[in-house]
């Protein structure tokens, strides 16, 4: 009877590009969908966005996790995506005037990296090999909605014997390799395979990135592994562009959802979920409308959802009490770039081609890595931090489009940065952030301060205030051992249902956790549908 | 004629020991060789300063299993265990709520005593403490049964060794799902991120999480150390037996009582008796060969000592498969702990509460903040032993008057960090006078407090890991043969595959603390492998 009330099935709170991909897969199943945005564009961390006369990577700078069979699913090509791949994925000068660089071609980069000794070079082939096994069946659990340990049913068992297959297929070896490893710290993962110190610190970036841990943290391993999951990086990492930013994901996803009947609303902050005896009725917007939905989706991440859009009574104390402890320490700082022509790498020489990557700086030996993670615990900004840069223009020219000649833009993400300071203090410090960035971009480009024509520092107090990503966490929850799988965001609230009922959660805070993969959107989208067709029944 | 038995047990620490008593017990003519002139392993006590006795590495009891003391009635063997009552954290002059001299946090075994210390620094944490303590107990009495299951191979297909683990994971869908929460927390968190969902007072977060570095190469931030702060709640319920303390005599004391029941079962024990190696014909254990030639037979050999020694230093390289000769250069040790003895003719005294009393007489952890704790570890993460280091001081004779001379007092300080790997500048620990520079810097950090430390010793023994590895044979001087880091626990100890106590080679078993469940003085380890060989051998194990 409440349903034919409604004028929506479903209101998804956050036009990132996970709620958009919810919206999308609902729509198609036939629900009449609603999304809320509150911002005036849709894509959430996945956007592109005007700086300088051209158009820059606010937040995400690749989109290679992008989940293939999502793109194939909702037809995104058709619907303006286009992915650029360039052939170099990571390049990594160090101080001694030579350059980690790893390709999408195994065999080049094993060549690249002879200058660093013939057993590293070879030993990558078999890391290459190991990562990929190991993180396929990484990639077979992000495909699944966690199984329900409350009450088992037939589905969550036949799930087990599904997982235990994959479990099985990856060998006794591997099998015991995978159980070993993923509490492990990356340092000494990537430490079983390299001695070279800049292999070591390029390869073990990845399980670092994000978080608000160092190399030496155990659990590192799993973020690793998990980056790899769902793409072909393989060991090199996926360095893949779309055309027109991140931000033409969100587009594609967005036009995808139109077309199958969904609304988008944009400049429409949701300030709560409305619930009446403990079930879902709806949202409220700030500007005071109300909108009833039987389902509200959440794009937002879980501790703002249950700790500020949700009422307190409804949650529950001792709800509360868990949502209100998902770690959500943001240390990243982005600082967006437009030049007025190619940066110059000595350690790339000449070679424009091999910029077209990842340009990570200081992951020069696990040390380093480390140290740039150590003041951040105290409070301080590091001395010499770890970037990873792109320099999307270089194969994407749409974004310089109309700028003068030889303008690329430089997006630039930096760690670590400390947690807890207030946003009144980052206020304060947003230029030393950006001098910091362009400092540390010296000792590899000489003489890239002067090209800079216009520059952008988000800190993670932004983050937080521009974007809504509480704590300045770009993962929505910190991705540690306590929130993985069964228990991210929460033990016994893994399967995107949060404890109100209509309530689910389809963004990065939901396994199988951040980045721009689409997955959370799409298992969450899969969970909402399966509880309407059983609600009809 | 070389000797005949059906069990030789190479190690005489407590867990070598335990293992020999089991299969005496059991009927097995059992010999313990142990290579120093006195048993106990790093359960030792030792005369290092004339007239003054100490436990030189362990000192203190936390978790020796009770069906242990039960099983082998070690009481009547000279076991006596003394309370250690509370644990005192000084601070320095113009810190905590007090002011003035200096405060200090102390908690002792008196729960309302401590509430009310608690909340003279803040009533949320005293209300949190009464709340944290219940849900601890109720968390050590569900993980405690996996102290006594032997661990399951997972690839394996043969699903028996699967149902203990079964039954554990059963109790654990009956568990609320906060306490299903908090457990996954306890497996996963750092110890510091734990506690922050508690508490707000920093000495006290300090004090606390330091019970999850000890014996470790990590930090009270690095994920996974949050587990180990349910050790101490462990102790508590094991209940009848007062598992907290010193034992008397020091930790040899625990030792001894234990070889004297093994004795009394008909086990033999020799010291002085080095294993040159482990003899293997035709890949079976048929016995040990001691570095004075002798040749001893037996049907099962159980090495106590740790996997590196056993496997790398006692076998022929060629006598172990590959595959598992790289899985055991890859277990991980790092030392990361010193201990710095002393002998004194006077009690320190602190600042913050001057005098004799009962604050002496637990442990004082040197703690005042989380951020010199973490700092301590961001100086051995480099190489560099600990400029502040954390310190676990403990007065033995205050409780056992016996250790020292009338009068005079023995302290024992555990401390870490110190790794066993200096950085490269540095050399090794026998170079540049390093160990005495850390001797040093460890009277500094309790000078800070208690300043009169520097005019009461009369003598003073420092022991850096490579001087835990020389003496004890310790690999890396790790305490408990082996990082307890996450992968290296449960299935994964000490070789993935290898968690049951077998090894590649027939009739060679592993019963120190380099098995599950890992370190400490709490016998599981011993007691379950020598279970483990009577199963084989188609014993009764009762």
């Amino acid at each position: 009877m409440a349903d034919t009330m409604n004028t929506y099935d479903a209101i998804v709170v956050g036009a990132g590009h996970n709620g958009l991909t919810a919206a999308a897969y609902m729509a198609r199943a036939g629900l009449r969908v609603l999304v809320l945005e509150s911002r005036a564009i849709v894509g959430g961390a996945a956007v592109t966005e005007a700086l300088g006369g051209v158009r820059v990577p606010s937040l995400a700078h690749t989109v290679g996790r992008l989940r293939p069979s999502v793109v194939r699913e909702l037809d995104l090509a058709s619907h303006g995506l286009s992915l650029v791949a360039p052939e170099v994925r990571v390049f990594a000068p160090q101080a001694d005037g030579r350059a980690v660089t790893l390709y999408a071609d195994l065999a080049e980069s094993v060549d690249a990296l002879r200058t660093f000794g013939e057993d590293d070079a070879t030993a990558f082939v078999e890391y290459d090999r190991r990562v990929r096994s190991l993180s396929r069946f990484l990639a077979d659990l992000g495909d699944e909605a966690p199984p329900d340990i409350k009450g088992p049913g037939f589905g969550d068992a036949l799930l087990g014997l599904r997982l235990g297959r994959a479990f099985r297929g990856l060998g006794k070896r591997d099998a015991r390799t995978i159980l070993r490893v993923l509490a492990m710290a990356v340092a000494d993962f990537v430490a079983e395979s390299f001695t070279s110190e800049p292999i070591r610190a390029t390869t073990a970036w990845r399980g670092v990135r994000y978080t608000a841990t160092g190399p030496w943290s155990a659990g590192s391993t799993a973020v690793l592994l998990a980056d790899v999951a769902g793409n072909d990086g393989g060991a090199a990492g996926e360095t893949v562009y779309a055309k027109g930013g991140p931000g033409a994901v969100s587009d594609a996803l967005a036009s995808a959802a139109c077309a199958a009947g969904a609304e988008i609303r944009v400049d429409a902050k949701v300030i709560a979920v409305t619930t009446r005896d403990g079930v879902v009725t709806g949202v409220a917007l700030a500007s005071g409308e109300e909108i009833a939905a039987p389902a509200v989706v959440s794009g937002l991440d879980p501790k703002q959802l249950l700790t500020k859009l949700v009422d307190p009574v409804t949650v529950g104390p001792s709800m509360r009490w868990r949502a209100g402890n998902i770690r959500t320490p943001g240390t990243v700082a982005k600082v967006n770039l437009v030049l007025d022509g190619v940066p110059d790498f000595p350690a790339a020489g000449g070679d424009a081609k091999k910029i077209r990557g990842r340009i990570q700086v200081g992951t020069t030996s696990i040390d380093d890595v480390e140290r740039a993670f150590d003041s951040s615990k105290y409070g301080l900004l590091p001395a010499s931090p770890v970037l990873e840069a792109t320099i999307p223009s270089l194969v994407d020219p749409s974004l310089v489009a109309g700028a003068p000649d030889g303008t690329q833009v430089m997006s630039v993400l930096m760690q670590w940065m400390p947690p807890k300071l207030s946003a009144e203090e980052w206020a304060s410090r947003r230029d030393e952030v950006g001098d910091l960035a362009i400092r540390t971009l010296e000792t590899v480009a000489p003489g890239i301060g002067g090209r800079v024509k216009a520059r952008q520092v988000l800190t993670p107090a932004d983050l937080e205030g521009e974007y809504g990503l509480t704590g300045g966490h770009p993962l929505h929850a910190e991705p540690g051992l306590d929130s993985f799988f069964l228990w991210r965001p929460l033990l016994g609230w893994a399967r995107y249902r949060m404890p109100v009922e209509g309530l689910y959660l389809a963004g990065s805070g939901a396994h199988p956790g951040g980045g721009v993969t689409a997955t959370p959107g799409r298992n969450a989208a899969r969970e909402v549908i399966a509880d309407r067709r059983k609600k009809r029944r | 004629m070389p000797q005949r038995y059906d069990a030789v047990i190479i190690g005489g620490g407590h867990n070598g020991l335990i293992s020999a008593a089991y299969l005496a017990r059991a009927g097995l003519k059992t010999l313990v060789l142990e290579r120093r002139y006195v048993l106990g392993g790093a359960a030792v006590t030792e005369e290092i300063v004339p007239g003054f006795r100490f436990s030189v590495a362990s000192y203190v009891v936390s978790l020796l299993r009770p069906e242990i003391i039960r099983d082998l009635d070690l009481p009547k063997y000279g076991l006596d265990i003394l309370p250690l009552d509370g644990t005192f954290t000084p601070l320095r002059p113009g810190e905590g709520p007090k002011g003035g001299g200096g405060d200090y946090l102390w908690r002792v075994n008196d729960h309302g005593r401590t509430v009310r210390e608690l909340r003279r620094w803040s009533k949320g944490d005293a209300e949190a403490y009464e709340e944290y303590g219940q849900l601890m107990v109720e968390m050590a009495r569900f993980i405690k049964p996996i102290l006594g299951i032997v661990p399951p191979d997972l690839t394996d297909n043969d699903p028996r060794p699967l149902l203990p683990v079964a039954a554990l994971a059963k109790r654990f869908a009956q568990l609320p799902e906060r306490q299903q929460a908090v457990f996954v927390q306890l497996m996963t968190m750092s110890a510091k991120d734990f506690l922050d969902q508690w508490f707000e007072t920093d000495p006290l977060k300090a004090t606390m999480s330091a019970s999850g570095i000890i014996g470790t190469y990590q930090g009270i931030n690095s994920p996974g150390t949050a587990y180990v702060l349910l050790h101490h709640y462990m102790g508590e319920i094991d209940g009848a037996f007062r598992a907290w303390g010193i034992p008397k005599g020091g930790t040899g004391g625990v030792s001894y009582s234990i070889a004297r029941a093994a004795q009394a079962l008909g086990a033999e024990i020799r010291t002085e008796a080095p294993v040159a190696r482990i003899i293997v014909r035709n890949g079976r254990a048929t016995g040990v060969a001691l570095e004075s030639g002798e040749e001893i037979e037996a049907s099962v050999v159980l090495a106590s000592t740790d996997a590196k020694v056993t496997f790398l230093d006692l076998l022929e390289p060629n006598t172990l498969p590959a595959e598992f000769l790289e899985e055991v250069r890859r277990f991980k040790f790092r030392g990361s702990s010193g201990k710095v003895n002393l002998a004194v003719d006077r009690l320190p005294d602190f600042t913050c509460l001057p005098g004799e009393g009962e604050h002496l007489r637990g442990a004082i952890s040197f703690s005042p903040s989380t951020r010199e704790m973490e700092q301590a570890y961001d100086d051995a993460k480099y190489g560099h032993w600990s400029n502040k280091p954390y310190i676990d001081m403990i007065i033995p004779t205050l409780v056992d008057p016996g250790m020292a001379p009338p009068g005079k007092h023995v302290i024992s300080c555990f401390v870490q960090y110190a790794p066993y790997r200096l950085a490269p500048e540095l050399g090794t620990w026998d170079d540049n006078g390093n160990r005495e520079a850390f001797g040093d810097a460890v009277i500094n950090r309790i000078a800070e407090f208690a300043p009169n430390i520097k005019d009461i010793i009369i003598g003073r023994q420092v022991l850096t890991p490579l001087d835990i590895e020389r003496t004890m044979g310790l690999t890396e001087g790790n305490i408990f043969q082996g990082e307890l880091s996450l992968e290296q626990l449960f299935f994964n100890r000490p070789v993935p595959g290898y968690a049951r106590f077998r090894t590649p080679v027939q009739n060679l078993w592993l019963s120190g603390s380099s098995t599950h469940p890992g370190g400490g003085l709490m016998g599981a380890n011993g007691r379950l492998a020598a279970l483990e060989v009577l199963k084989s051998r188609g014993r009764k194990v009762a």
